[in-house]
């Protein structure tokens, strides 16, 4: 299956969509959805009318507000699709006073509420519940090679270490670190079916910034080097599809012990090349949203198979 | 006379020289060593700390829980002290460590990036507990910074604040003139945590209580990565003859570095080539053992990885960027 397989792009109308928050990662969303044909920038909504995400949103014609959920709570007819990109705690709220809604909410906190997408992994059609969880940047990163990994090896353990730079690391990701590891651990034991999992983030102020990356540690008996290379690099090559940024830096097999290095570049008109830990889960999240309108769309239902 | 208070991490930052394999007895027995010496407060864990037993810097002989209660019960009279990093441990450590008595939680943080202990700080505010905050790796700041993330720390609610010099880079004027800006910034004791790399701990932590600094770190015969920390043993009387009160008993801590170096270490740190080029690099002693294995396997010069570590300001816990620099020293050279 390919991930883009379903994408109705240029058969919908567009569905209207909301971003709430105006940190790095509502902004790239904003950016992403104008790039999209099948998704419309009905609101972007953050608390404060002064900062740059929401000036930046207003300059390029969106509506925004500065009234945070009540601007979405208020809106005359319920956005098809909004996304959260506030912070772990706020969306529990966000999806309490939104779940009554007719609304897809996508989530890009590690708030562990929605059902988890991993677009490799599970494909990308929303849940009946209407909430999805996008897990979090290591999880984009991570699960899709340790799923593959878990396909073809015997693996007992994976530990999962990304970092990010400190620049595209918002206060939301400083305050949410415990989140970060639970959700990240919980989805990769949810898609792998590995028990012992571990997930580990660091935040480098190195300057110029790295690239963000992401390594996953296995301890697997009997996997041989060739076998590995190629399962690894073909759960990367599918990951392109949405995010070309991603790539495999290192594949190494010592024993027991299976050590894959990742890389995402960010491919994004507002986030600089180091941010691809926002980059893939807005992708990710995009991909969600667009699948979403293709299936409220009654033209794309007769065009689009599923 | 001054006071100054001892804090040994020697059963915590000592793991990184044993690969994080200390076991019960090591563990036991010198808790109540440093006890009997009247050493003011004895941190454990795994070298990163609470939850930190990992493939990426290695797995610990002995789980965090039977760790802390272990420690705890040689503990008469000192102070239990615990180490989290954010990203790495999570508030649910916290409150285990807490339900083993832990007196005193240090968050540990890089040293530009305060604000990552701000929801910890604020839970163990909220448990009452007794909450520090040291920035690791403090030569990659300039004096203002390490204040200005000092002072936010504080604000979160720590109580007492300070440097690691991690790498064991600084020489005595740089820690006098980062001690004092952190004592202008906050109105909380200042820590000073020294590693021995070029030679320098004791003079750098002398230079410390000097400026200011109100706790000072040492472990016993320097146990600690490569080169080690600060000598304990040689810290505390050096401390003494300039003038700054401790309330340790000589000999009794002579004795807990004569168990320690028997039964905690294989042999006692020496500041190796290895550990001076890292201290020059300016890069965390713990990679050492990494950095060798892996240069070896390749065969690279490990110096040099080392080098190019600290050319991409690798920061603690980013060990999985030496395997990217050993690739690409090794295919340099293939190509040359």
């Amino acid at each position: 299956m390919s991930v883009t397989d379903d994408r109705a792009v240029g058969t919908a109308p567009a569905a209207s969509v909301a971003v709430i928050g105006t940190g790095a990662i509502g902004q790239d969303l904003v950016s992403k959805i104008r790039r999209s044909a099948v998704l419309e920038c009905a609101l972007v909504a953050g608390r404060d009318p002064e900062s740059a995400g929401l000036r930046r949103a207003a300059g390029l014609g969106c509506p925004t507000s500065a009234e945070g959920i009540d601007a979405i709570l208020a809106a005359p007819r319920p956005f098809d699709v909004v996304f959260d990109a506030t912070n772990a705690r706020a969306h529990a709220e966000h999806w309490r006073l939104l779940r009554s809604y007719d609304t897809l909410l996508i989530d890009l906190t590690p708030s562990k509420i929605g059902q988890m997408v991993v677009p490799t992994v599970t494909g990308v059609h929303a849940p009946p519940e209407g909430n999805v969880s996008l897990i979090s940047c290591g999880g984009q990163a991570s699960i899709p090679v340790a799923h593959a990994l878990a396909d073809r090896f015997d693996v007992r353990y994976f530990e999962v270490v990304s970092t990010v730079a400190s620049g595209v690391a918002g206060r939301a990701t400083r305050l949410n670190l415990d989140e970060y590891v639970a959700t990240t651990q919980q989805a990769l034991t949810a898609f792998t079916g590995v028990g012992a999992t571990k997930a580990i983030l660091n935040i480098s102020p190195a300057a110029p910034p790295a690239a963000f990356r992401t390594t996953v540690h296995a301890l697997a008996p009997a996997a041989d080097a060739e076998t590995v290379r190629a399962v690894v690099a073909e759960a990367a090559e599918r990951v392109r599809e949405f995010a070309p940024g991603y790539r495999v830096l290192a594949c190494d097999v010592r024993g027991e012990l299976i050590v894959v290095s990742l890389e995402v570049d960010a491919d994004s008109e507002v986030l600089p090349a180091y941010a691809g830990n926002l980059d893939i889960i807005d992708a990710a999240a995009v991909l969600v949203a667009e699948q979403h309108a293709a299936r409220l769309a009654p033209a794309a239902q007769q065009g689009v198979s599923r | 006379m001054n006071a100054v208070v001892i804090h040994d991490p020697t059963l915590r930052d000592g793991q990184h020289a044993v690969r994080h394999q200390l076991g019960v007895d090591a563990l036991r027995g010198y808790a109540a060593a440093a006890d009997a010496a009247g050493v003011p407060v004895v941190e454990v864990g795994h070298g990163n700390g609470l939850g930190a037993s990992s493939l990426q810097v290695g797995r610990a002989a002995v789980p965090d829980d039977l760790m802390l209660s272990t420690v705890r019960e040689a503990l008469q009279h000192s102070r239990m002290a615990v180490f989290l990093l954010p990203g790495w441990g999570t508030s649910d450590d916290l409150r285990r460590a807490l339900r083993h008595g832990a007196d005193v939680v240090r968050v540990g943080v890089h040293c530009t990036e305060g604000s990552l202990a701000e929801r910890h700080l604020g839970f163990l505010a909220e448990q009452g507990a007794e909450a520090h905050c040291v920035l690791m790796m403090s030569h990659m700041a300039s004096p203002a910074e390490l204040a200005e993330n000092a002072a936010r720390v504080v604000g979160y609610g720590a109580r007492a604040v300070g440097i690691m010099d991690s790498a064991g880079h600084f020489l005595p004027d740089d820690v006098g003139e980062r001690i004092g800006a952190i004592r202008a910034a906050v109105d909380v004791p200042v820590i000073f945590h020294g590693h021995n790399n070029l030679g320098m701990a004791v003079a750098n932590s002398v230079a410390a209580a000097q400026a200011g600094a109100g706790i000072i770190d040492g472990c016993a015969r320097g146990f600690g990565a490569g080169a080690g920390n600060t000598q304990l043993e040689v810290l505390v009387p050096v401390l003494e003859r300039t003038g700054f009160h401790t309330g340790i008993d000589l000999y009794a801590l002579l004795d807990a570095a004569e168990f320690a170096e028997h039964k905690l270490m294989p042999a006692p740190p020496v500041t190796g080539s290895l550990s001076i080029v890292s201290g020059l690099a300016g890069v965390f002693s713990g990679f050492k053992h990494q950095v060798l294995e892996q240069a070896r396997r390749a065969g690279v010069d490990p110096r040099d990885v080392f080098f190019e570590l600290g050319r991409r300001q690798a920061i603690a816990g980013q060990e999985d960027m030496i395997g990217d620099v050993v690739a690409e020293l090794s295919a340099r050279e293939a190509v040359a």
